[in-house]
């Protein structure tokens, strides 16, 4: 019976979800439709960020060198070549999902914090390098002027492209952390040790977790460069791959969608703060420090608790 | 290249490690003792720059401003840090390690943050006492004789902890309490005033770090999320939970800037990240770190 | 992987040979050569820091050996590592259990036989769908059934021990090393576990080697046991003639023997 009710209440969030993301579009503003753009890809960000802290129990402080691969290869090739645009979107994916296995084969050797600085130290390099290589990256300055084909010019269509795609890979990613691998995954978050013991090989088996996370991450990447029409080396910062670790914890990452809900928040706060004060990093800090303090398990967290105290 | 060059890039090279090492002591302290990665202690250093500025301003002496600007910089800093060290950082020693780091990073966004409140985004600048802004010939290589006390300074307080930490009651209570916590609790020693007693001393050091840094060069809002990523490759190749090993990573990560600066200018940060990753794939506990806390 | 205990019978299914390991200048295992017949149902005892840990650690490719060979049904698997060995047939339970405990206790034993049976690198098939009959086999003859939707992290500590054996029959072992199997329970609880160590003994051919303290347990249950001392051997045989061996005596100062 319980179970029943509990199927019941998912198929009714899953339909408000999806009547949710597919409705206001047709009935709000070009702004608050970009807004709502900008939630869906750093939502899956977040989620695929979550790949890796929630499902596997590791912090990687360095998911935005993957998501700034992803955006720079679709910016280069869109601005620098002339490649059909489907190849522009699948080849940041090759790329970054690469690059996260290179840099992973020596991040997985470490666990904890030793995990979290190696990630952040592989991703300022990439920073370094998209800041310094001025002839090829622009530099500084970042790209700009990014093309898109037409019917993505419009905010509207944009924001359908990006649903698909997101939807899509939430779906993947949703059917990943209920195979046999996600759960060989919480396996080696609650204990690598005994996990080796029934006879996995942990290394091997976080490695492709990580390339995955990073596939993702890079497909945010190529995403936002395709909404955004300019990537910036700032998307490979530490300062940025916190995103995604903020919007985790706001939202909870013991459920799937749970970074989604934090980018929710986090997106319209930005929305909402940024217009009338410079000092977003102020409010986001004091919001942060907030939840660690008081909302231990996130938003999605505290609020099942108090729907269903066990 | 001439040998007076190369010696005055060494010595610009040490006179950068030593600022890096009193921001990173503190960093290598407060994680030793409470396992608690501090990404908002270069903000405390830039904080304790600014007080400086401000305390200056408000003297104005030329002569004597700086030497009173930065003890009383650090002194406030000292108190700010207790208060964030009771009313904050305290709450989260049992707690996993995001939570730690996303406290101090909120903390970092936050004072950065409250900085450009406070100060805006000018530059600012602080002028070396008269006594100290002349140059010094050192092997035949001109030195500011600034650097050349910066360099002093940081000797003398990596001289001091030593003696703190090998010497004192103090220091004796408070490695015991990295070793085990729970028998120094049983013991009776108040290990919360410990654990105060060390964030507020890495919080002092690092002002007066950020005090001897105004006038060395400019400061501006920002330089902290730059310095503490330098700080966490100090710690990596020096060894988290050494205090020797951060005077080594400082002075290491400082040489590589500036001779870098000198031949590659472009590559400066990435050569230290890739020192800094080869440390981390080849001996990840640093050159002076113990293998154990892998 | 079981093997017919016909084919067994003619190899030792365990074989050590000369064995060492040093941790940091102290000498846990100093050149000890041991043999366990497939069907075996043997203790292995000794005071604390005899070895007993170690030598599980090092069979089951944990550790790595300083000197020596370590033979698995015939085949030399020194130097192998953890998940090789594992999937070879050795199995390993833990004193302190060592389950997974946000996992229903359910899912803790599937996720055993799911690795044993190589199929973590499934993206696709939701889980729920594997190795359903199995798991609930398994979770029958435990005798953890009825938790099958607890929060292994939730169980009691008896349970917790069951499950502890039953994560560890998921890998479908031929060998299975038990540390400590009663170790905090309850004389009743005691009988329950050792009579589900026989039954796996006698029914599915599963050699079982433990190590135990509690000596009512050890020659209740043991038909064979060995005796370790400062990292070798210094009695083998059964239960009895290890009783009135001296040298045992002596090393156990006339105590629990």
């Amino acid at each position: 019976m319980e179970d029943k009710a509990r199927t019941l209440r998912s198929r009714w969030w899953l339909s408000l979800i999806i009547a949710l993301s597919i409705v206001p579009p047709m009935v709000i503003g070009s702004f608050w439709i970009q807004v709502l753009t900008e939630i869906l890809i750093l939502g899956m960000f977040a989620i695929s960020f979550n790949l890796i802290f929630g499902l596997m129990g590791q912090i990687s402080f360095g998911q935005g060198a993957y998501y700034a691969l992803g955006a720079y290869t679709t910016a280069l090739m869109l601005t620098k070549t002339s490649m059909a645009f489907p190849l522009c979107m699948v080849a940041p994916i090759v790329v970054s999902g690469i690059c996260a296995l290179i840099f992973g084969f020596f991040i997985v050797r470490l666990t904890g914090i030793y995990f979290a600085i190696l990630s952040l130290a592989f991703a300022q390099l990439v920073h370094s390098v998209i800041f310094q290589w001025y002839d090829f990256t622009g530099g500084d300055n970042g790209i700009q002027g990014i093309p898109s084909p037409i019917l993505l010019k419009n905010p509207f269509w944009n924001y359908y492209f990006t649903l698909v795609i997101v939807s899509a890979a939430l779906i993947v990613m949703w059917f990943i952390t209920k195979s046999s691998f996600g759960y060989t995954m919480r396996a080696i978050r609650d204990n690598s040790n005994r996990t080796g013991f029934v006879g996995v090989n942990v290394r091997k088996h976080m490695l492709i977790n990580f390339a995955i996370a990073g596939m993702f991450a890079g497909l945010g990447g190529s995403l936002w460069a395709v909404f955004n029409h300019s990537v910036s080396p700032d998307l490979a910062n530490w300062t940025h791959s916190g995103v995604p670790i903020f919007m985790t914890i706001i939202g909870g990452p013991s459920y799937f969608l749970g970074p989604l809900v934090g980018s929710i928040i986090y997106t319209l706060l930005f929305v909402f703060v940024t217009p009338f004060t410079e000092y977003w990093p102020l409010i986001i800090g004091t919001l942060i420090i907030f939840i660690v303090l008081f909302f231990s398990g996130g938003i999605v967290g505290t609020l099942e608790l108090k729907i269903r105290p066990e | 290249m001439t040998a007076s060059q190369i010696i005055g890039q060494i010595l610009s090279g040490i006179s950068r490690g030593m600022i890096l090492f009193l921001i990173s002591s503190g960093l290598t302290l407060i994680f030793s003792v409470m396992n608690i990665l501090n990404f908002a202690h270069a903000s405390f250093w830039l904080l304790g720059a600014y007080l400086t500025w401000t305390f200056w301003q408000i003297l104005y002496s030329p002569n004597f401003g700086l030497w009173i600007s930065i003890p009383l910089a650090s002194l406030t800093m000292a108190a700010i840090g207790w208060i964030i060290e009771v009313w904050l950082v305290r709450r989260v020693y049992e707690r996993p390690l995001t939570e730690q780091l996303l406290l101090t990073y909120g903390l970092a966004l936050v004072i950065g943050d409250v900085i450009k409140l406070t100060w805006g985004v000018a530059d600012r600048i602080v002028p070396k006492p008269k006594v100290v802004s002349g140059l010094m010939s050192i092997f035949g290589a001109p030195l500011p004789t600034y650097n050349l006390m910066v360099i002093i300074l940081g000797v003398l307080v990596a001289l001091g902890l030593w003696w703190l930490f090998y010497k004192t009651m103090f220091g004796r209570k408070v490695r015991a309490s990295v070793f085990s916590r729970e028998m120094i609790s049983a013991l009776g020693v108040p290990i919360h005033r410990i654990y105060a007693g060390v964030f507020v001393l890495s919080v002092f050091i690092a002002a007066l770090a950020g005090g001897m840094q105004a006038p060395l060069s400019s400061i501006t809002y920002g330089m902290d999320s730059t310095v503490i990523v330098e700080c966490f490759c100090v710690m990596v190749i020096g060894g988290f939970g050494s205090l020797l090993g951060a005077l080594v990573g400082s002075l290491t990560v400082g040489l590589i800037y500036a001779f870098a600066i000198m031949f590659v200018p472009r590559m400066a940060l990435f050569l230290i990240f890739i020192v800094t990753i080869i440390i981390l794939i080849v001996r990840p506990w640093g050159l002076f770190g113990t293998p154990m806390r892998v | 992987m079981e093997t017919p205990y016909k084919e067994m019978a003619s190899v030792p299914i365990l074989e050590v040979r000369e064995l060492k390991k040093s941790f940091n200048g102290f000498e846990a295992i100093s050149n000890l050569s041991y043999k366990l017949d497939p069907g075996e149902l043997s203790a292995i005892i000794g005071p604390n820091g005899a070895g007993k840990t170690t030598l599980f650690n090092l069979v089951t490719g944990f550790h790595k050996v300083d000197s020596g060979t370590i033979f698995f049904k015939g085949k030399d698997i020194t130097g192998l590592p953890l998940h090789v060995i594992s999937r070879l047939g050795i199995a390993r339970a833990f004193q302190v259990s060592n389950i997974y405990p946000t996992l229903t206790t359910y899912e803790n034993v599937r996720q055993a036989i799911i690795s044993q049976q190589g199929k973590t690198l499934n993206f696709y098939t939701p889980a729920s769908r594997l190795a359903i009959s199995q798991t609930v086999e398994i979770l029958e003859s435990c005798g953890v059934a009825a938790q099958a939707n607890v929060l292994a992290g939730r169980l009691s500590q008896g349970d917790k021990k069951r499950l502890e054996l039953a994560i560890a029959l998921g890998t479908k072992p031929d060998l299975l090393l038990l540390d400590e199997p009663t170790a905090g329970m309850s004389g009743e609880e005691t009988k329950e576990i050792m009579e589900l160590v026989q039954r796996l003994n006698q029914e599915k051919y599963l050699t079982i080697l433990f190590t135990e303290h509690d000596m009512s347990v050890v020659f209740g249950y043991a038909r064979r046991l060995t005796v370790l001392h400062q990292g070798t051997m210094i009695a083998d045989g059964t239960p009895e003639e290890v009783r009135i061996n001296e040298r045992v005596q002596t090393v156990y100062l006339g105590g629990e023997v």
